[in-house]
């Protein structure tokens, strides 16, 4: 079953220099539950396209289709409510002068989530489920590492209930420890709770384990869609070949896969 | 003998509410032409070790810096400030992590490359500038040398600013090389065009690199020796085929494990701290690669 699908989409931005592609003419299915990775180098258009399905851009062409629905450019509160996002850098995206709790609180009061003396224990237990105690909601964002943040980002992203969460670059600015314990709870949130991921990144080291299938863009083109394991012991394009040659590694078994990949089909 | 000897190097920053101790003593050679990365997360203590290096810290007034680092045999905290300063850009030169925030983008690269090559010979003129700016464009395969040096850095690719600066680094023939996480910013592949590329030309003229990263695998790929640095101190060091091949201390362990591996062996369950973090330092031998 695909809970969203993207139909012909595509997004030219008017510039001085004439129309820039960011995203070309890209059909794809996320099924309900999945995780999908979206992968590509900078200028490849993954952010355009998550920003069209977060609906903070409008197509220049093409369809959003969720859970069966069109979505219209302009959206309603549930259709909002229903795709939450998680960026890479949680310091940005939390406002500084909002304690983290009322940075959470604020999507159950737009979306009007339960009556109002149910918030602030949903928002506690937001924060629990992403491993932070309960009581920290009345911490400031400066107060907290950079893992706790991006815990409250995901925790903010969960308060409100979505069926889909796009994902972008979520550990990218983490420490390898840290990193290592946020993957690992979002893989956990989504099983527990049949989530669905869009997730963005260039790590093909991490999305290898985390996502069920990848998708690679090149220059605002879809190149290459398939089932994580086949797409890494088997790729179809030069180009995602060249891409996991590309990532350093530290093991014998991966500098072997790296070898061979690199000789070509 | 060593090029750079740092030895039992502390540091701590006098704030507002008292000293905060950053570096609890730290040990590291690096030999001529020899290649030896720093590894560690952020706060390790990794970029504040390359600024004492560098002497910048030691004219930090809040700064409390104990222990030596020789360079050459010279006791850097004997030298006058002028004469720390004097080996920036000549003998010890850096590469930072983001090209674009250190070239000066109001200035043509020949302009800038200009004003590295007079901090050695302040006299060079303007041809012989030039002439030795295509020279080292050149080596670091940039096409059209003489466009580039006409050229301001936001004409260039990332990609290019980074062959540009590393151009720049070893334009001076420096003896040791400092890289702070080099090529984090850029995609992938020009991440790892760039790490080759530099790997050539430090082999070439056999400088000595100090390499700062918190990426284990770019760091298995360049250095001849690794140290690992966790809260201020050194956890481990050795070869590195020695220290990656077999991790003896719980912190290098639970780093080495933390990595995703692209054979997709699933998520890794490590702790993000842990007591056994603290432990003593582990040193593998250099020629029989066992650890002690």
């Amino acid at each position: 079953m695909s809970l969203l699908s993207l139909d012909h989409l595509s997004k030219t931005f008017r510039t001085a220099g004439g129309p820039v592609h960011a995203v070309r003419d890209v059909s794809l299915e996320v099924k309900s539950g999945e995780c999908l990775a979206i992968v590509g180098e900078s200028g490849s258009g993954k952010t355009t396209l998550a920003n069209m399905i977060l609906g903070i851009l409008a197509p220049s062409a093409g369809e959003i289709r969720f859970d069966g629905q069109a979505l219209p450019a302009r959206r309603t509160a549930t259709e909002r409510r229903r795709i939450q996002f998680v960026q890479q850098n949680p310091l940005s995206a939390l406002n500084p002068k909002r304690s983290v709790g009322a940075s959470i609180r604020l999507g159950l009061d737009t979306y009007r989530i339960g009556g109002r003396a149910e918030r602030w224990p949903a928002v506690e237990a937001a924060l629990e489920a992403v491993g932070l105690p309960g009581e920290m909601r009345h911490r400031a964002p400066a107060a907290l590492s950079g893992g706790q943040r991006q815990r409250v980002g995901i925790a903010r992203a969960l308060a409100v209930e979505p069926q889909l969460i796009v994902l972008d670059e979520p550990t990218s600015a983490l420490d390898v420890l840290v990193q290592a314990r946020v993957l690992r709870l979002l893989d956990r949130l989504r099983r527990e709770r049949g989530l669905t991921y869009v997730f963005i990144t260039h790590d093909l080291a991490v999305v290898r384990n985390i996502a069920d299938r990848i998708a690679v863009f090149r220059a605002g083109r879809l190149i290459e869609l398939g089932e994580t394991a086949a797409l890494f012991n088997d790729p179809k394009t030069d180009y995602t070949r060249s891409l996991i040659g590309a990532v350093p590694v530290v093991d014998e078994s991966e500098l072997e896969l790296r070898t061979r990949l690199a000789e070509g089909p | 003998m060593s090029l750079l000897d740092i030895a039992d190097l502390t540091l701590s920053f006098k704030g507002l509410s008292g000293l905060t101790e950053v570096l609890h003593g730290i040990s590291l050679s690096i030999a001529p032409g020899e290649k030896v990365a720093l590894v560690g997360e952020s706060g390790s203590g990794k970029s504040v070790t390359a600024r004492i290096v560098l002497g910048l810290l030691q004219e930090q007034k809040t700064a409390r810096i104990g222990g030596t680092v020789r360079f050459a045999g010279q006791d850097l905290a004997a030298l006058s400030p002028r004469d720390r300063e004097g080996l920036r850009g000549t003998e010890i030169s850096m590469i930072f992590q983001d090209p674009t925030s250190y070239l000066n983008p109001v200035f043509t690269i020949g302009r800038q490359f200009a004003e590295v090559l007079r901090r050695r010979d302040p006299g060079l003129a303007r041809a012989a500038c030039e002439a030795r700016a295509i020279e080292m464009l050149a080596e670091t395969a940039i096409p059209d040398p003489a466009r580039v040096l006409g050229s301001y850095p936001f004409q260039l690719s990332g990609g290019m600013n980074q062959r540009v600066m590393i151009a720049m680094a070893l334009a001076n023939h420096p003896r040791l090389l400092i890289a702070d996480e080099p090529g984090t910013a850029l995609d992938v592949t020009v991440q790892a065009q760039t790490l080759k590329l530099m790997r050539q030309l430090v082999d070439l003229h056999e400088t000595a690199v100090l390499f700062i990263s918190h990426n284990l695998g770019v760091v298995r790929e360049f250095a001849d020796r690794v140290y690992v640095i966790y809260r201020g101190r050194i956890v481990e060091d050795g070869p590195t085929a020695a220290v990656f091949g077999d991790p003896r201390h719980a912190y290098t362990q639970a780093l080495m494990a933390a990595v995703p591996r692209i054979t997709g062996d699933g998520l890794p369950d490590v702790p993000e701290v842990s007591e056994a973090f603290l432990a003593p330092k582990v040193h593998h031998r250099l020629r029989s690669g066992r650890a002690t």
